[in-house]
């Protein structure tokens, strides 16, 4: 489904980004995890066309979007959830969310508010109130229903747990598991090594900018080095 | 209390041209956080361009007007395409882009200058006759002004808050990256924007040019103040820039009233300096598009 080829990714002279390829399989969820500084904003920006990559291919069911805008990926089925929600703080929620679709046609737009309404039927109270005066879980629903408006196929979420209540967490973690049961393919990045892996299918560990380790959601939170460093674990065997 | 009611007139006059040079800079900085040091000349430009259509050419002066908005709006987006667009795509824009604007400023007035010389021409009236109001009279064409400045910025409310060009607008600025995730093409909104900053200036243009002179220097003037208006109001807040706006312009007006005329902009920018002292954010701050 979507396929990042060998991603380079430079700020001025600086790259930030070497050689990354990750892959997203329909239905899937998939972490991107790594300590702060690792690129794992980056990795999310560069698919979704915020940030140019300076090498390598994005590839959306068989059509390479690399180098095109990013106006483009929302109608090919590609929508984002931005760090720290980014939600336009001075409009409604329903303006929020509407904007989402900007890209389709009111009746398509009708008809996913009401499937997104579903989703977070929580939100419903809140459709006229101002998006900047929302709590941060809240703010949070908003981000998702607003990246959901796209009616994406894949859906990145940029530390989707970012500043949230522990009891948010749990919430914003059974949206995830619902809306990927609806079919949208989810890829998502997070510090949190037992939150990124449990939640996902398969995952990526990223460090300054490499992917140094992939495999099952199980198989990362098993392998020794993340316990190590990650877990804060011994590995077994260790003195 | 006619003294009074004439003190109250001329400030909305006169605020008036300054919340619609204000709310135009206003409009670009709250979108794309640009300063423009050009905005004047925009002014400037559409002035020369309404004395051309409707004096040289003797055409009909709402034709002369439509068609300079028109090639003002156009000049707008040109400006922002061929030399604001490039330097935003660099990391260090900042400074750049004050630079560029600046220079642009410079390059413009004295091609203005080459073109249509150094002297100072008016437009006639374009409404004749003496409005009078209790013991006030005041010319049509001073509350013109005010009336067709109040249409324009009503306008262009609505235009903003009540279309879908508006809503791009306002996503853009107030998270330019989040508009451009959602599908909204923010370079083309730059663009727009730019536009429609143009066409209230050139609007102010073409209402004071039978009042003041143009001049390549026009718009100097009228810069700072819309400088001074952008700020009153909450840097890039489109509300705030009408408000303050209307607000210097009677300050300035009971100011005169009371002090010789010179003291005018002694007077506007002391107030500005008070209000920064106090309210550094401005007067109406987080109320932007």
């Amino acid at each position: 489904m979507l396929d990042l080829n060998n991603i380079d990714v430079h700020y001025g002279a600086t790259q930030v980004l070497w050689d990354v390829s990750m892959r997203v399989g329909a239905g899937e969820i998939v972490s991107v995890m790594g300590p702060n500084g690792s690129g794992k904003s980056t990795v999310l920006k560069a698919a979704m066309g915020l940030k140019k990559a300076t090498r390598g291919e994005v590839i959306l069911d068989g059509e390479d979007l690399q180098g095109k805008s990013a106006t483009l990926r929302p109608k090919r089925g590609m929508s984002i959830v931005l760090e720290r929600r980014r939600l336009f703080p001075r409009m409604s929620v329903r303006e929020n969310i509407q904007l989402g679709a900007f890209t389709r046609t009111h009746a398509e737009a009708a008809r996913t508010m009401d499937w997104v309404l579903d989703i977070l039927p929580d939100l419903q109270p809140h459709l006229n109130a101002t998006a900047g005066k929302l709590s941060g879980g809240q703010q949070q629903m908003v981000a998702i229903a607003r990246g959901l408006m796209a009616d994406p196929r894949v859906l990145l979420m940029d530390e989707p747990f970012l500043g949230l209540s522990p009891i948010m967490v749990r919430t914003v973690s059974d949206i995830m598991r619902t809306i990927n049961e609806k079919g949208v393919a989810i890829l998502f990045n997070e510090q949190n090594a037992k939150l990124s892996f449990a939640l996902s299918h398969r995952g990526y560990l990223l460090e300054s900018g490499r992917v140094v380790l992939s495999g099952s959601g199980e198989e990362m939170l098993e392998h020794p080095e993340v316990k190590r460093v990650y877990l804060g674990q011994r590995a077994e065997g260790a003195a | 209390m006619s003294w009074l009611i004439e003190i109250i007139l001329n400030g909305l006059i006169t605020g008036s041209i300054y919340a619609l040079v204000g709310s135009g800079i206003a409009l670009v900085y709250g979108t794309t956080r640009v300063l423009n040091f050009a905005h004047g000349e925009l002014i400037m430009i559409a002035g020369y361009l309404v004395l051309f259509f409707s004096v040289t050419l003797g055409w009909n002066v709402w034709l002369a007007s439509f068609l300079t908005l028109v090639m003002v709006a156009g000049a707008g987006a040109l400006l922002q395409r061929a030399t604001i667009a490039p330097l935003l795509a660099r990391d260090d824009w900042a400074f750049r882009v004050i630079a560029a604007t600046i220079g642009l400023s410079i390059f413009l007035q004295s091609g203005a200058q080459l073109v249509w010389g150094e002297q100072f021409r008016t437009l006639p009236y374009f409404f004749n006759g003496v409005a009078v109001i209790g013991d006030v009279r005041m010319p049509w064409q001073r509350i013109a002004i005010l009336v067709i400045a109040l249409l324009i910025m009503a306008a262009s409310a609505l235009v903003l808050y009540r279309t879908p060009l508006g809503r791009m607008v306002r996503a853009t600025a107030q998270d330019a990256e989040a508009a451009l995730a959602v599908g909204i093409p923010s370079g083309l909104v730059h663009t727009a924007v730019f536009a429609i900053s143009a066409v209230l200036a050139g609007a102010g243009a073409i209402l004071l040019s039978p009042l003041v002179s143009v001049n390549p220097w026009m718009g100097v003037a009228y810069l700072l103040k819309g400088f001074a208006v952008v700020i009153l109001g909450g840097l890039g807040s489109f509300g705030g820039a009408v408000a303050a706006g209307f607000l210097l312009g009677l300050i300035e007006s009971f100011g005169v009233a009371f002090a010789p005329t010179e003291w005018r902009d002694v007077i506007s920018f002391t107030f500005l300096i008070a209000v920064i002292w106090v309210r550094p954010n401005g007067l109406f701050a987080g109320r932007g598009a």
